[in-house]
This record gives C-alpha cells, structure tokens and sequence, in this order.
C-alpha cells in the first residue's frame, strides 16, 4: 500500500474514523507487518502528544486590558460627534432649564450605568433591563410631547441626545419636534439629538428634508452647519437656492455660502 | 446549574454587540480568551506574545463588529481574525527582520525562553517549527485546538476532503521530523 495512504489509514484510524471494512485492513495490517506497526506507534505518539497538550489560562491583564478598551469603546459610541456637544449650553439660558438638563443627564447617567452593568448578567436580568429602557424611552417621549411646558421638551430632547442610539419612533418624534415645536429652543435641542444619530440613513433623510422645510433662521443655521460637519454634498443645489431666495434673512444666505464652499 | 447567558449562541450575542450592545462584548471573551489565547501561543510558542496577539484579536472584535455578518457562524470568524492578528505580526517581523526570516530558527529560539516544557513537548515544538505556516496551523487548529474539519473548512475557505488530506499530510510530515529530531 502507498505510504500516504497507509499513514492516512492509520490516523483515520486512531481517530475512530474508519468504517468497518478499512478498520479490519488496518489490522490486519498492523498484526502482519512490523513496519506499520512502528509506523502507527509513531504516529499516535506525536498525536497524542498535540491532543494532551498543556492549555494554559492567560494572565489577568488581558481581561483588564480588555475591559478598560470596551469601557473606552462604549464611551466613543455615545458620543459620535463631540463637537455637536460644544455650544449646547448657549441655548440653555434659563436657569430651570440648566437645572432640568442637569436631572435628565443624572437620570440617563443612572439608567446607562444601571444598563451597562446588567447586560452581564442572565436572561431574566437582560429582560429587566430592556423593560427599564422601554421605560425610560417612554418617559422621554412623555416630556417630548408635553405640550405645556417648553423646558420638559427640551429636557426630553436633551435625555434622547444621551441615548447611544435611537429607534424609529425616537427619531420620528425628534424630527416632528425639529420640525413643528413652537419654541426655538426645543427645536435646536431636538436637532441636536437628531444630529447625534445622522449614520442612521433614515435621520440622514429626515435631516435633509428638513433642509427645505424649516423656516426658522436658527434652525436652519443649525442645519446649514450640520450638513458640512456630515460631508452631505448632495445638498450643495438646496443650499444655492437658499442664497438666491429673498425672504430669508441675510445670516441664513451668509452660512450657506459657507456650506457651499465646504462641501464643493 | 449553567448560567442561563451560558445557552445563549455566540452568534446572537455577537449580533447584539454589533447593534450596539457592547457591553456583551464581554462574554464573547469569557468563552473565547482561553481559546484564542492558546491558538496563539502553540503558533508562535511565546505566552507573552500571544497574549499581546490575543488582546488585538478582541480590540478588532470591538472594532471591526460591523464586519460580523448576521447569520455567519460565530467561530470561524474569530479564528479568521486571529489568524490575520497573527499574520499581521508575522509580516512585520519579516519587515524589520530583513525579507529571509528563519522561522525555524526563531521558533527554536523562543521555544528556549518558555518555562515548563517537558522534554517531549519541546520536541514537538521544534517538530512544528519545520513544517510549513500552513501545516502547523492545521495542526494547531484540529490537533491542540480540537476544531472539527469542517470548521477549519470554514475558517480557511475551503472544502472538509481538502482540509483532511492536508491534515493528515501534515501529520505525516511531523512524526518525519519527531523522531528525526529525537534520533538527533
């Protein structure tokens, strides 16, 4: 028999992978001929050896190392766009509101921290959690549709702005918010939240829509900006008819000559 | 009693991580660290090297999650990137080495540096180090790493018949070397 073959044979059947006509030849083989027989012996040192070899346990620092890299990684995926954050607290003039956003950072610190650190546990406690959530969500819509009070909205906006990501019915309340709010303040808040998820394609969309609906010159400075920090070239042509249009004031025609620079 | 975590799949979990949920990126590493940790360490015979390789394997795991395509089976995707983990440093060695590295030699010479080696295994270590990268980590991954052919299959993109063939080649050609070695 050839060797390959035969050595192949053997293997297999060291391992139990023979069926029983080739299991027979092998031994056969292996009663008949002394050279296959050392030739097996060797084969099944050298196997054993490699099946019983010492498995050992990494040492601690690699779990520490890990975890203080996923710790760092879950913080960057909170917080995409750092500079979006800066200039937040120009609109946060009145000092109900500071305290209000100031509750709601405490509050969304408290349910990502209670979040985080359940995920780890079992099945029943990820359910908890995800109830928790749905809670929180609610909570957060609650605030964004309170009509009576613009602080609640903005404070509802500003917990959304702290999620690490947000779903449809989150993204279509912020927009319509964005879009229809009365008070300028809750506007930008509720733009600045959307401005957090603009990977998501379909806030990407809504951001760009909105590009043509929105009449409010601060929002739209906003926008305007928005749109050269997400490279959106596509809106270089709504951007030029915003320069051309004549009731719209001159700082909206200013920015967007800006945007047109940038993004061409 | 198994912790109920312990019956969810590794692919669910990798999904969450990927949709956010990095935090389970955690028990991705409780079951996999070992593992991974040991595929390194029988391929370059250095501990502290492999930890530093298997450390990178699971900063990638973090990083590249949006690479995980839903459906795709969780093992062979990790292995897959420990092995690029490895061949990544392999080529930087190579680099800064000059371009003929001798991987026998520097094998040989690591394998001097680990502690606790019985003179067997020593033996097989530098057996290992003449075959060729792709028998010893065939080997690697179906004799130490117990991984069946199919999964290998998977990992290296391959048919199951193409991978036994290899394997028992490679088998063949280590106990050549063995008790070359052992004659001495």
């Amino acid at each position: 028999m050839e060797k390959e073959k035969l050595e192949s044979l053997l293997i297999d059947y060291f391992d139990g992978q023979l069926n029983e006509a080739d299991r027979t030849i092998v031994e056969n083989e292996l009663a008949q001929n002394e050279s296959t027989s050392k030739l097996y012996h060797q084969l099944q040192q050298v196997m054993n050896l490699m099946d019983h070899s010492t498995n050992v346990a990494p040492s601690l620092s690699m779990r520490e190392n890990f975890e203080k890299s996923l710790q760092a990684e879950i913080s960057k995926s909170e917080n995409p766009i750092e500079s979006s954050a800066k200039g937040k607290q120009v609109f946060f003039t009145n000092w109900m509101i500071r305290a209000a956003a100031a509750v709601a950072l405490i509050m969304v610190g408290v349910a990502i921290g209670r979040w985080i650190n359940t995920t780890r546990e079992t099945n029943q406690a990820i359910a908890e959690l995800k109830e928790q959530v749905e809670a929180n969500k609610k909570a957060m819509l609650i605030m964004l549709e309170n009509q009576q009070s613009a602080s609640q909205r903005v404070m509802g906006a500003t917990v959304a702005y702290q999620l690490p990501q947000a779903d449809d019915e989150i993204v279509n309340v912020l927009v319509k918010t964005m879009n229809e709010d009365p008070n300028t303040n809750v506007r930008l808040t509720a733009l600045e939240a959307l401005g957090k998820f603009y990977q998501q394609p379909h806030v990407r969309k809504e951001l760009i829509n909105a590009l043509t609906a929105q009449k409010d010159p601060m929002v739209q400075i906003a926008l305007i900006r928005l749109m050269v920090q997400m490279k959106e070239k596509q809106v270089v042509d709504e951007l030029q008819k915003i320069t051309r249009q004549e009731n719209i004031m001159k700082a909206v025609k200013d920015e967007a000559h800006v945007g047109i620079l940038k993004l061409s | 009693m198994k912790n109920t975590s312990e019956l969810i799949p590794d692919e669910q979990i990798m999904e969450a991580v990927k949709n956010g949920e990095l935090q389970q990126a955690s028990l991705l590493f409780d079951r996999y660290n070992k593992r991974i940790f040991n595929f390194l360490r029988q391929l370059t015979n250095d501990s502290m090297l492999a930890e530093d390789l298997a450390q990178n394997v699971f900063l990638r795991l973090i990083k590249y999650r949006n690479s995980y395509r839903d459906g795709n089976r969780f093992q062979p995707w990790i292995y897959q990137m420990a092995r690029n983990v490895f061949a990544d440093h392999y080529q930087s060695v190579k680099n800064k080495m000059g371009s003929h590295v001798d991987v026998e030699k520097m094998s040989e010479h690591i394998s001097d540096t680990e502690e606790n080696h019985d003179e067997q295994e020593q033996l097989l270590h530098r057996s290992l180090a003449r075959l060729s990268d792709e028998q010893r980590e065939l080997l690697v991954l179906t004799r130490f790493q117990h991984l069946k052919y199919e999964e290998v299959a998977a990992i290296m993109n391959t048919t199951v018949a193409n991978i036994k063939v290899k394997v028992h080649r490679a088998i063949g050609k280590l106990r050549e070397h063995y008790f070359e070695l052992e004659k001495g």
